[in-house]
């Protein structure tokens, strides 16, 4: 860009620096003030005018909430379903994966049409629903775990890696003898650390993430994760907030919903509190996370 | 597969026939191991509810055995189609689709090119590294910060519109039923812009400089460059992408939804709000109708690959590359 900028081109500048300011505005501040409103106190905040730092600053919204045994039990079930659901799904997924990307398998075309369907064309949630019934997976931890084991996609950008592995590699090893077993254990998963990394990141977010397997498979109070709890509490707030503002017609301001035994905690606090808990993980691993998750993006444009 | 032995590609089946096909198959057991608990997988969690369809034609009841119930033929579907509350599912659907095909689809476009003319780099990154956050959030948590920023009490949406004087009073925005078109599209957007604009700026990087150079010999403007150079060069990557989305058009988000209606529990809304998506959910799992809302199910699979295929088809007809 030799060109010199002329007064049309500072304009355009200014403005798309200007919408770049409000997209991320935008983007972050229900972020800081939801964190700005868990670290203050929860009568301070019922005066409202919380913005982007606590004014009365507190960590008793969060002692509260990890006190909840509910809540305590549910992380616990979280962490343990990312961290089961990695492993065994990056298991299944690469030794899938892996197999796949030999030209010379049998039966890899009828192989590759039977991934492909699946991707466009599903049987619904019903029929899944009854499936899971009949495998005896409702109520059970394991309904986390056994259904996504693999995952197409997932499998579709393994491949891609995999068959760019230089074939001189695994053909030296099955000359001096090593099965495809040891070539999948010993060599290929070893040097494959770029996109085992990435199917991680992708499986533990999609775990971490996930409530809608909880919400129709578990009753089980037990056995609910985090997204489980927030999504109840937000109901209740919700429903709390609708009685405030009934009381509020009658008379003046009222503070939202007290719960606990003498202590002031307002439903807002809480639930703020326990969305930062639930969205810490990812946060904190999200400046590692973009970059592969971007990778992976990409690979899958290249269409699989 | 047995006696086809006319032109094989050379070195895949030199033996060919069923025998040949066992001895190689039994040569490489090893390597089919490893391939088979997988695809065994697939057969049971996505092949099996595939046949499970056929209880849409079925009168599935409590206990019965998956596919052995009475069949009954169309009856579910002829319900369906004269089910007011199917309609109104229906128009919810289509609504909140198109209106997301119309704002959340090509909004990633424009920010991936207005993102491209920003020459710091810094900055840049900086931006895109914000706006891919939300992606990475799950709906739940999404759902509980728009509805703190939305919220009637200290929300920061109301505060702000009171504190400028456009509203004299807090809007409900998330309890009134008409607003909920409008809401589904914002935090959809909210959600889901910087992500979906990696894409198109993944493709914009790999532009080739030169053509750019001779757009300015040319006399190509900032904004002639920004149209004929760079939007023209991604539209093979957004035709591909919308041909994605249209076959996705009745799918409106069941996540999103379900956590923004609160489960669907105000009725008010719901007459907004409930999609196929949620409509089979209800009355399918919760409701017990497991024939009827397969049918529902079934229905918007259908018509789904049907939008798919058609859109590739007219895309490949214009010239596009397609699937």
């Amino acid at each position: 860009m030799k060109r010199k900028k002329t007064f049309g081109d500072w304009i355009f500048d200014t403005i798309n620096v200007i919408i770049m300011l409000i997209v991320v505005f935008v983007t972050l501040y229900p972020f800081i003030n939801s964190l700005a409103i868990s670290l203050n106190d929860a009568d301070d905040t019922v005066r409202g005018g919380i913005t982007f730092y606590p004014r009365v600053f507190t960590l008793r919204n969060y002692e509260l909430i990890f006190q909840n045994k509910l809540v305590y039990n549910a992380y616990l079930i979280s962490i343990a379903r990312t961290i089961i659901g990695i492993i065994t799904g990056l298991l299944f997924t690469a030794a899938l994966a892996f197999g796949m990307a030999h030209s010379n398998l049998k039966g890899r075309r009828f192989y590759t049409i039977l991934c492909i369907i699946p991707m466009y064309f599903g049987g619904g949630l019903i029929p899944y629903y009854f499936l899971i019934r009949s495998l005896g997976l409702m109520n059970s931890f394991w309904v986390y775990i056994i259904p996504s084991l693999v995952g197409i996609w997932n499998m579709l950008l393994m491949r891609t890696y995999f068959m760019g592995i230089p074939s001189a590699l695994e053909e030296s090893a099955r000359i001096d003898g090593a099965n495809y077993f040891t070539v999948f254990f010993r060599i290929i998963l070893p040097i494959s650390t770029p996109i085992l990394a990435t199917i991680a990141l992708f499986i533990g977010v999609g775990q971490w993430n996930a409530w809608f397997d909880a919400y129709i498979f578990i009753t089980e109070q037990s056995l609910k994760p985090i997204q489980s709890v927030l999504l109840s509490i937000i109901s209740e707030a919700q429903f709390a907030q609708r009685m405030a503002q009934a009381a509020a017609a009658q008379a003046g301001p009222v503070d939202v919903g007290r719960v606990g035994k003498g202590v002031h905690v307002n439903v807002r606090s809480l639930t703020m509190a326990t969305m930062m808990v639930t969205v810490l993980p990812i946060v904190m691993v999200y400046p590692f996370l973009q970059r592969y998750f971007i990778k992976g993006v990409m690979i899958g444009s290249l269409k699989g | 597969m047995v006696g086809n032995t006319v032109i094989q590609p050379i070195g895949i089946r030199k033996r060919g026939g069923i025998n040949g096909f066992v001895k190689e198959f039994l040569k490489q057991v090893d390597l089919q191991l490893l391939v088979i608990p997988g695809i065994i997988h697939i057969i049971i969690f996505s092949y099996i509810p595939m046949y499970g369809v056929i209880m849409a034609f079925q009168e599935f009841r409590l206990g019965d055995f998956p596919g052995m119930s009475e069949w009954v033929g169309l009856k579910h579907f002829r319900y369906l189609f004269t089910d007011p509350n199917f309609g109104l599912v229906l128009r919810n659907t289509i609504v909140i689709s198109l209106l997301k095909l119309l704002i959340c689809f090509p909004a990633p476009i424009i920010f991936a090119i207005l993102i491209n003319e920003i020459l710091n780099m810094r900055f840049r990154k900086t931006v895109q590294t914000i706006s891919y956050l939300p992606h990475f959030i799950s709906w739940v948590v999404a759902g509980t910060l728009m509805f703190d920023f939305f919220s009637v009490d200290n929300g920061a949406v109301n505060s702000a519109l009171l504190a400028l004087g456009i509203i004299d009073r807090p809007i409900h925005f998330f309890g009134v039923g008409e607003y909920f078109w409008g809401m589904a599209v914002i935090t959809d957007l909210w959600k889901s812009l910087g992500w979906n604009a990696i894409i198109y700026i993944a493709a914009i990087t790999s532009i080739d400089p030169d053509l750019y150079e001779a757009a300015e010999i040319d006399g190509a403007g900032r904004y002639a460059k920004m149209w004929h150079i760079t939007f023209k060069s991604i539209l093979p990557t957004v035709i591909l992408l919308l041909i994605f989305s249209v076959g996705n058009l009745l799918n409106a988000n069941f996540d999103q939804i379900m956590v923004l209606t609160n489960q669907m529990t105000n009725p008010k809304l719901r007459a907004f709000a409930d999609v196929i998506d949620t409509y089979v959910y209800r009355v399918g799992i919760s409701g017990n109708r497991s024939s009827y809302a397969a049918a529902a199910g079934l229905f918007k699979s259908v018509i789904n690959v049907m939008l798919l295929l058609t859109a590739n088809k007219i895309a490949s007809r214009t010239g596009h590359e397609v699937l």
